[in-house]
C-alpha cells in the first residue's frame, strides 16, 4: 500500500489536516492505527469528531506516534487504497526529551519510506521571525530532501488566520519551484486541490 | 565534541538523532548526503554544526583497507583451486569465468555496454571428478568478487526438490531457493528432475526453478550437476534449459597417476605413508581399474575411501601387539590395502 505521510514542525495543523482530509474524502468511520517507536501497534476506531476532540490539541507534540489512516481513493471504477500518515511534529533544535526524540526518529525513518510527502507549514506565522510555527532550517532541508523522491507538496495551513495572506507570499517566495497548496484544515478549504495531487501520484 | 565519522547509513543517522546529536534538519541534510553518496550540504542561513565532522580520509582508507583484504581472500580462493590435483581444463574454464566476471564489472564502472551476468552452471563428470569442490570454490570467489553477497552453497538432490503430492514440489523448491539466496543452489545428480515422464512432479521442479532463475537472476547461481551423458541427455529433453546455462564445464575422470597423486596427499595431511609394497600395489589396482573401464575408475572419492579403510585396517593390525613405534604408526603396509580391495 502506497503512503502518503504528513510532516512539519509543531502545532502546524497536521493532524487536524489529516482527520479532516480523511473525513472529505468520504471516510466516516476513521480506523487509526498508532505504532509507537518501540514498534507497539494499536488500533482504534473513530468518528470524525471523536477524532477531532482527541487526537488534535492546541499544545506542541501533542501526536508522539505515527497515526496512518486507511483512505479509499475513488479512482476510475475502482478505489485506490493508501495510507495517510500523521507525524510527530519537528522543531529547529534537538529535543531534551527522549520520548519526543525517539518518536522524531520514527518520523524521520518514516519520511524515507513514503511515496508521496505532504509538508505542512504555518501560513499565519510565516512571516513572524523566531516563532516556533515559523519555518525555518527544517522545512529548507525537508523541501530539499523531498525534492529527491516522487511526490512533494507543500501545504500552507490556516489559511483562515488574518495575516496567512502575506506568509503565502513569503512562502511562495522561499520555496519556488515547489509546488505549494493553500489550505485551511480548519475550513477543509483548498482540500480540491491536495486531492487532485494525492490522486495523481498514489 | 568528538568528530564522529560521518554516519553512512540512514538506520546510522537515526541513531546519532535519538542519542540527541544532531537536529531534524541536520538528520534530513544527512539522508540526502546518503541516497546521493555526497556530503552535506547546508543554506546559508543555517548554522553547522561542529559535530557533523567528515571524516573523510579515513573512510576512504578504510575502503582501501577492505579492497586490499578482499583481494588477499580472492588469492587464497584462486591458490586453493591451483592446489587442487588434475583438473586441468576445468581450472582453465574457472579462469576464464573469473576474467569474464571482472572484465564484466570493469566495463560496467566505464559505463560500457556490458553483458548480463548470467553464471548458471552445468557440471558434467562422474562422480568424485571434483564437481562439488569446485562449486565450493566458485561461491567464494564470487563472493570475494562481489557478484554473490554470501557465497555459500546449498548441496540438494532430487528428493529435496519434488514433493509427494501436488503443489508440495513448487514449495520444497522454493524453500531450497530461497535458502541458497546469496550463493549457489548446488543440483546433484539432476537429470533425476526429468526421470518419470509428463506426469512427474520433477517436472514442476524445473519449472519452478527456471523461473527463480529469472526472478532472482542477480541473487543466487544455480549448478546443476550430473554424469556427462545423463546430463546432455536431460538438457536435449528440456530445450528452454539449455539457453538458460551459459556455462558448462566438463569434468573428465581422473587418471591413474593423478587418483595416486591425490592418494598420498591424502596420507601425508593425515601424517600417513605408503610402504614401498603398499605403492606399487595401490598403482596396480587403480591402473587395472582404468584398463578395465571400471565406473569407479577415476573417482577420488572412492580413493578416498580406500585410504581411509586402509587406516582402518592399520589399526586393527596394530592394536593386536603391545606396542608400536612411531614408524609403524605412520606406515600403511601392502596387507591393510589388500584387504580393502577384495571388500
Amino acid at each position: 500500500m502506497k503512503q502518503c505521510i504528513i510532516i512539519g514542525k509543531t502545532n502546524v495543523g497536521k493532524s487536524l489536516f489529516a482527520i479532516q482530509f480523511a473525513a472529505f474524502l468520504g471516510v466516516k468511520e476513521l480506523v487509526i492505527t498508532a505504532k509507537d517507536s518501540f514498534g507497539t501497534v494499536t488500533r482504534s476506531t473513530y468518528s470524525v469528531d471523536q477524532a477531532l476532540r482527541e487526537l488534535v490539541s492546541d499544545g506542541a507534540h501533542h501526536t508522539r506516534k505515527l497515526q496512518s489512516i486507511t483512505v479509499d481513493l475513488p479512482v476510475g471504477k475502482g478505489v485506490k487504497r493508501f495510507e495517510m500518515v500523521d507525524t510527530s511534529g519537528l522543531i529547529e533544535g534537538i529535543p531534551a526529551d527522549a520520548g519526543i526524540r525517539s518518536s522524531m526518529a520514527q518520523t524521520l525513518a518514516a519520511v524515507r519510506e513514503a511515496q508521496l510527502v505532504l509538508h505542512m507549514v504555518d501560513a499565519s506565522r510565516a512571516t513572524e521571525r523566531g516563532a516556533v510555527e515559523a519555518f525555518g532550517e527544517v522545512d529548507y532541508q525537508v523541501a530539499r530532501f523531498a525534492l529527491m523522491r516522487g511526490g512533494y507538496l507543500i501545504l500552507a495551513n490556516k489559511m483562515d488566520l488574518p495575516r496567512a495572506r502575506e506568509g503565502l507570499e513569503r512562502i511562495r517566495r522561499e520555496f519556488t519551484g515547489h509546488p505549494i497548496a493553500p489550505i485551511s484544515a480548519l475550513n477543509r478549504e483548498g482540500f480540491r486541490e491536495v486531492k487532485r495531487f494525492v490522486w495523481r501520484w498514489i | 565534541m568528538a568528530r564522529d565519522a560521518r554516519p553512512r547509513t540512514a538506520s546510522e543517522v537515526l541513531d546519532l538523532f535519538e542519542q540527541g546529536r544532531v537536529t531534524p534538519a541536520e538528520a534530513f541534510a544527512l539522508f540526502r548526503s546518503i541516497d546521493k553518496g555526497q556530503d552535506p550540504e547546508f543554506s546559508k542561513a543555517a548554522p553547522v554544526s561542529n559535530h557533523l565532522g567528515v571524516a573523510r580520509p579515513k573512510t576512504k582508507e578504510k575502503a582501501e583497507d577492505d579492497e586490499a583484504a578482499r583481494r588477499q581472500r580472492l588469492r587464497e580462493v584462486e591458490a586453493e583451486l591451483n592446489a587442487l590435483i588434475g583438473l586441468d581444463s576445468v581450472k582453465e574454464l574457472v579462469k576464464e569465468v573469473q576474467a569474464f566476471v571482472e572484465i564484466q564489472q570493469r566495463r560496467m564502472a566505464q559505463h560500457l555496454v556490458s553483458e548480463p551476468l548470467v553464471l548458471h552452471m552445468i557440471f558434467k563428470g562422474n562422480p568424485g571428478t571434483g564437481k562439488t569442490t569446485v562449486a565450493r570454490i566458485f561461491g567464494r570467489m564470487f563472493r570475494e568478487m562481489g557478484v554473490l553477497s554470501k557465497g555459500h552453497l546449498i548441496e540438494c538432490e532430487r528428493a529435496d526438490v519434488v514433493g509427494e503430492y501436488i503443489g508440495h514440489t513448487a514449495q520444497k523448491t522454493r524453500n531450497q531457493i530461497n535458502q541458497a539466496m546469496g550463493g549457489i543452489l548446488f543440483i546433484d545428480e539432476a537429470y533425476a528432475l526429468a526421470r518419470g515422464g509428463e506426469k512427474d512432479f520433477g517436472k514442476e521442479a524445473i519449472d519452478t526453478l527456471v523461473k527463480a532463475m529469472e526472478d532472482h537472476k542477480d541473487e543466487f547461481i544455480l549448478i546443476l550437476a550430473g554424469y556427462q551423458d545423463e546430463m546432455e541427455g536431460f538438457l536435449q529433453t528440456n530445450p528452454g534449459l539449455q539457453s538458460r546455462f551459459p556455462i558448462h564445464i566438463p569434468f573428465p575422470d581422473y587418471s591413474a597417476a593423478e587418483l595416486l597423486h591425490i592418494a598420498h596427499h591424502m596420507l601425508r595431511e593425515r601424517q600417513y605413508r605408503l610402504s614401498a609394497a603398499a605403492r606399487e600395489r595401490l598403482k596396480m589396482i587403480l591402473e587395472q581399474k582404468s584398463t578395465r573401464r571400471d565406473p569407479n575408475a577415476g573417482n577420488a572419492r572412492m580413493v578416498r575411501n580406500m585410504i581411509e579403510r586402509a587406516i582402518r585396517r592399520q589399526a586393527v593390525r596394530l592394536v593386536k601387539k603391545r606396542r608400536s613405534s612411531r614408524e609403524e604408526l605412520m606406515v600403511i603396509e601392502e596387507a591393510d590395502l589388500e584387504e580393502v580391495t577384495a571388500g
